[in-house]
């Protein structure tokens, strides 16, 4: 176990910069995801905790001592790979015991922690079996028994699951929750999917461009998003946003009153979000139903308001057809106010 | 449909048949001389009328002039072969896997001036060849053809597993690091064992390309106790009155190991060999 503390890092691959000054913090056991869209630097920053990437500028430390200079086998950590990178000529159980083999472990030792993470992770019956004899979820579990096996300082994570169909991606979202629980290893995660940051995570690092967009809980990120980036990139279905201009404690947008609790000066054009849970049903915005989609528990409606299409979710059954004109009360606890400019909360 | 198939098929079997005409004949003429008599060999038939194993028996009892070094020059043809293919083998692999998993500085040069020596014939090497290996004093030593195959063979060889070598996925050397292996560890249990298949194919390639040399064999060494039994063989020429009965049996003889190895490595050969040959 152990704190990671990333110190102000950048990078470039020749004259293309991608990492702009990180700094981050990671709490000995804590679970922290790193998300953000394709391209945003995430992989390159697990990749120089792994010691796989060279460090541009800054400093990374481990448990207090900085590992810049270190190679990747002197910094204990562990990784899973997204393409689970197992090696074909070893069995499973020897390609869990592979990092002990080359520590030069006893046989005994070595067997004995197989077997342990084995058993953790279901993989008993698969221990003699090569990694081509093995489905998807089955190898993911040998790349992350792979990692069990070490008991390393830091676990790092790069997009394990996207190799995998829906279904057992949440089994396995579920399980590697699981194993963190019952390990409490300090674990670095990097994945392009919100959900499993969401649901993941004891916190955030949202990232776009080189940069830390906001950091926090799930749930923070989710009430208080930081800026426009992160109010569009976290929650699903993604928030509605669209121009308007404050005025009198309201947002006038899209020909009607929007209201909301935050401030800003009269007369300044700002963005206006909102979530599409965040809609009551009765007396307020006129909204034409376009589209209807149930999903059963909830239903989905996208609506058209003044020449904009917005989502909206309701619990249960909606009566609504296409073509109906419904009128929608924006709650306005939960709207928020970004400045048009520069995209960050009011 | 069908039509079209057959059609296809067809041509096929135009272009197979010439060629397995073309493969086949001189072998069965060689086999043909092999099991005649001496004054039944030219008659022209395509079948003697007395079959005969004779000619292998004097072969095997080294009992012609030109065959008393015959166990000892098919031992060397061996022995210089196996050699050759081994240290090229080395030689190859120990390049290949640090130009394309360590990325040495340098590799891509290397890489040019393999592909560079393609340019020049290995005849045209044949003379300087001979001095260098005058000047080291290896002239009739059987070293002398067994470097001189290497240098052949090495450049060819190295570009096949460097291209081979590209097609590991990079994550299996990153994983390997994590891990915790040494460079020599990455080589020694992941390189190697997935490298298998193009090292079997390399391997036989510089054996069988050093079995088949006659040029620098013929240049390099002289001494009857020294020559590989493709020397031994031409021997046999130096008469007006060759005893081609005898040739053309030792012949199917030196024919036949290339054979055995070919079949028995065939599934690495064409796998191997063409591995990295085209990009995926
Ligand atoms: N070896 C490299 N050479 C040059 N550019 C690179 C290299 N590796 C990454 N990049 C660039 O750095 C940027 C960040 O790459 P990175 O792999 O960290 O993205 P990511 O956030 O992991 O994206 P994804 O979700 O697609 O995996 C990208 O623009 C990429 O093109
Ligand atoms: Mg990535």
């Amino acid at each position: 176990m152990a704190t990671v503390v990333f110190d102000s890092i950048f990078k470039s691959f020749g004259s293309t910069k991608v990492l702009h000054g990180i700094s981050l913090d990671i709490a000995n056991g804590e679970f922290m995801v790193l998300v953000g869209p394709s391209g945003c630097g995430k992989s390159t920053l697990l990749r120089m905790l792994a010691g796989l990437e060279d460090i541009g500028g800054g400093t990374i430390a481990i448990d207090g001592r900085v590992v810049n200079d270190l190679d990747s086998k002197d910094r204990d950590i562990a990784m899973v790979f997204q393409s689970y990178a197992l090696y074909p000529h070893m069995t499973v159980g020897e390609n869990m015991g592979f990092s002990l083999r080359l520590r030069n472990d006893e046989r005994k030792r070595i067997e004995d922690r197989v077997a342990h993470a084995a058993r953790i992770l279901n993989l008993e019956p698969y221990l003699k079996r090569y990694p081509r004899e093995l489905s998807g979820g089955q190898r993911q579990r040998v790349a992350m028994g792979r990692a069990i096996v070490r008991d390393p300082k830091v676990f790092l994570f790069d997009e394990p699951l996207s190799n995998l169909d829906a279904k057992l991606r949440v089994a396995m979202r579920a399980e590697i929750k699981a194993l963190h629980q019952r390990l409490k290893t300090t674990t670095v995660y990097v994945t392009h999917d919100q959900v499993e940051a969401m649901t993941m995570a004891d916190r955030i690092a949202v990232m776009n461009d080189g940069r830390i967009e906001q950091l926090g809980r799930p749930l923070e990120l989710y009430d208080r998003p930081a800026n426009l980036f992160v109010a569009q990139f976290i929650g699903s279905p993604a928030m509605n946003v669209f121009d308007g201009t404050y005025r009198n404690g309201a947002v006038e947008a899209l020909g009607a009153r929007w209201p909301c609790s935050a401030k800003a000066h009269e007369g300044q054009p700002v963005k206006y979000g909102i979530r599409p849970v965040h809609f009551d049903f009765g007396s307020g915005v006129e909204a034409e139903v376009v589209v209807v989609e149930p999903m059963g528990a909830e239903t989905e409606l996208v609506v058209k308001i003044g020449g904009q299409s917005l989502t909206v979710a309701t619990h249960g059954r909606s009566p609504a057809a296409p073509g109906d004109r419904i009128s929608l009360a924006p709650n306005a606890k939960h709207a928020h106010l970004f400045d048009a400019a520069s995209g960050a909360r009011l | 449909m069908t039509n079209r198939k057959l059609l296809s098929e067809a041509k096929l079997w135009l272009v197979a048949i010439p060629v397995l005409l073309w493969t086949l004949i001189p072998i069965y003429h060689i086999f043909l001389f092999s099991i005649s008599t001496k004054d039944s060999a030219f008659s022209g038939r395509l079948w003697p009328d007395h079959p005969t194993l004779h000619n292998f028996v004097t072969v095997f009892k080294q009992e012609h002039f030109y065959l008393h070094h015959f166990w000892n020059q098919i031992w060397n043809s061996l022995w210089i072969a196996v050699a050759a293919g081994a240290i090229t083998l080395a030689i190859a692999t120990c390049a290949a896997f640090s130009i394309s998993r360590l990325k040495a500085k340098g590799g891509r040069t290397v890489m040019n001036a393999a592909l560079f020596t393609y340019f020049i014939p290995a005849a045209f090497l044949a003379v300087p060849m001979y001095k260098a290996m005058g000047t080291y004093g290896l002239l009739n030593n059987r070293w002398s053809l067994v470097l001189a195959m290497v240098t052949l063979a090495a450049p060819y060889a190295i570009w096949v597993l460097k291209q081979a070598s590209d097609k590991l996925p990079w994550e299996l050397d990153e994983a390997a690091r994590i891990d915790g292996a040494t460079p020599l560890q990455l080589f020694r249990l992941v390189y190697l064992p997935l490298m298998v298949p193009s090292l079997v194919a390399i391997f036989t390639y510089a054996l069988l390309l050093t079995w088949n040399e006659y040029l620098y064999a013929f240049l390099l060494l002289s001494h009857e106790n020294t020559i590989p039994l493709a020397v031994g063989l031409g021997h046999f020429l130096a008469s007006d009155d060759s005893p081609w009965e005898i040739l053309m049996a030792t012949a199917l003889i030196y024919g036949l190991p290339p054979a055995a190895i070919y079949y028995a490595f065939r599934r690495y050969m064409v796998g191997g060999l063409t591995a990295g040959a085209v990009k995926s």
